[in-house]
């Protein structure tokens, strides 16, 4: 089994929702492909993340961001096992709730240390 | 790490944020003042995001409520000290106010009722127009959205925002407190509090948008705003639990009005084993209740007629005789052309429809109303007058705009074709 992260762009859908009921739903979509992936033992880890942050370039240059605004900002991580990419890429087609609001997924494999 | 068990999702109650986002905007408007409503909903919709995106993640916390209260807490400190710094408020107020925020009592059940209630009587003052008061009511009591609002009222998302708009700046113009009326105007504020309530229940119970869902909703949101009141010693008055009474009876009928192709169902055709009984249950209950001293008002009367048709195992075995003094009675405290149409129809079945022809005749300011003409058609059609009745069902048709209702009269308008 190989070890993928799931980085999201582009938050946990828009700042406004039409209503407190949305806001449940999605994140009740959210909620039941955390725990699918937990059942079926793919599950590593996550985290959401806060928007904004600090880019560091140098010990003397500290500056806001990156991409501290829009679609580029990454609203959260998984690590998750998958077999191949092919499998990663699967999992996140089918359940990533935030598709409808041009949230994007990067997914990258993590290194193993013992080859 | 902790492990949530997989069925942590099913234990949150449904519309938990929407319901909590009406708590928490009662509590923090009261903390805040009302001229910082729009902040208290920014608070809330802050934190309701905040509560998506970490609970998302497998993470919902043992008592999601108290979870949410923290956060609506802090925030709202926060924009205390913001207030503060810009110098927007005097200083011993916002220590006050930081003061009364830190104390762990603000969400205490005690308080969050206590805001409501003073919440209610705001959104239903007197200075607002009727429209405005629903709307408001539902968007700040109840968690809902212009959005959902506006598709229970068939109306669009622009005017209720307008009303909503418009309630707004009355509370401010009018310099509207939270609080709960006492003394000699406590009851004529309640009578309006609780024609609120009616209307909004019968808006979502009557009107007869494709959205069922939604009407649904705001009938119970109107069934849960009561208990706010009855729960009160101030406002636990007879007229409250009768209210309350009617809506549990009508809302005992919510399942059975419309079959699965979306076609309404009379009440003669409904099956009634399908009617709700532990509404029904509770409907007599809080009549009981209602019914403890002498005091009788429009929702006793309107409650009795509907508790009458709950109690009747059939249509016909219906106390139609009853039910027609009942609407004799209301019509004698609320003379309006609807609740005449009601009695004349009770009159056919108490009656006769000679006497149901000759009432429904006498009914003025209902020519362009697809009910008075359905009641009209019927008549004609029992009295065996088809060409009559079919008249009166195609205006009926051409009156209402909902699909459901013309398909309903269509099925009569066939029959006159026989």
């Amino acid at each position: 089994m190989e070890q993928f992260m799931l980085i999201f762009h582009g938050g946990s859908g828009p700042d406004t929702f039409p209503s407190a009921e949305a806001m449940q739903s999605h994140m009740g979509k959210w909620f039941a492909w955390v725990e699918k992936l937990k059942k079926s033992g793919q599950y590593v880890s996550g985290e959401p993340l806060l928007p904004g942050g600090k880019l560091v370039t140098g010990p003397n240059s500290v500056t806001d961001g990156p991409y501290t605004e829009g679609k580029e900002v990454v609203g959260g991580y998984f690590v998750i096992k998958a077999k191949d990419f092919d499998e990663a890429v699967a999992i996140t087609k089918k359940d990533f709730p935030d598709f409808s609001f041009g949230g994007t997924i990067q997914i990258r494999q993590v290194m193993q240390t013992e080859m | 790490m902790q492990i949530d068990p997989p069925d942590k999702l099913s234990h949150l109650v449904d519309h938990l944020f929407r319901h909590e986002s009406g708590k928490m905007v009662s509590v923090l408007t009261k903390m805040l003042g009302f001229k910082n409503l729009d902040i208290a909903h920014d608070i809330v919709q802050d934190t309701l995001l905040k509560a998506m995106s970490v609970w998302g993640y497998g993470k919902i916390p043992d008592n999601p409520p108290a979870w949410l209260y923290t956060v609506a807490k802090n925030k709202a400190i926060d924009f205390l000290r913001s207030q503060k710094s810009r110098r927007e408020v005097n200083e011993s107020e916002c220590e006050e106010h930081l003061r009364v925020s830190f104390s762990e009592d603000l969400f205490l059940d005690s308080e969050i009722q206590d805001s409501q209630l003073r919440m209610i009587f705001a959104c239903c003052h007197p200075s607002i127009p009727a429209d405005s008061q629903i709307a408001l009511s539902l968007k700040t009591l109840c968690g809902l959205s212009v959005q959902e609002i506006s598709r229970a009222f068939l109306t669009s998302e622009d005017t209720i925002a307008k009303r909503i708009y418009r309630a707004k700046e009355k509370i401010i113009q009018e310099k509207i407190d939270l609080e709960v009326p006492s003394g000699s105007i406590l009851p004529v504020r309640l009578e309006i509090v609780l024609h609120v309530l009616y209307l909004m229940f019968n808006e979502g119970y009557n009107s007869s948008g494709p959205d069922e869902l939604i009407r649904k909703d705001v009938c119970a949101e109107a069934m849960r705003l009561c208990p706010l009141l009855t729960l009160h010693p101030l406002t636990n008055h007879p007229s409250v639990n009768a209210l309350l009474a009617l809506m549990c009876f009508q809302a005992s009928r919510f399942e059975s009005r419309v079959n699965e192709k979306g076609n309404i169902i009379t009440l003669r055709h409904q099956d009634r084993s399908t009617w709700n009984k532990s509404l029904i249950h509770q409907g007599n209950e809080y009549l009981d209740r209602g019914t403890e001293n002498e005091s009788i008002t429009v929702y006793h009367i309107e409650a009795a007629i509907a508790g009458l048709h709950a109690a009747s195992p059939s249509f016909d075995l219906t106390d139609w005789k009853s039910v027609y003094h009942l609407y004799e009675a209301l019509y004698a405290m609320k003379p309006t052309p609807i609740v005449a149409l009601n009695k004349a129809i009770a009159s056919s079945y108490a009656i006769s429809c000679q006497s149901a022809l000759e009432l429904l005749l006498q009914i003025k300011g209902l020519e362009n109303h697809h009910l008075y003409h359905a009641a009209l058609g019927e008549v004609h059609l029992s009295l065996g007058k088809k060409d009559d009745a079919k008249g009166h069902f195609e205006r009926a048709i051409n009156l209402t705009s909902s699909p459901m209702e013309q398909s309903l009269l269509t099925d009569k308008l066939m029959k006159c074709l026989g």
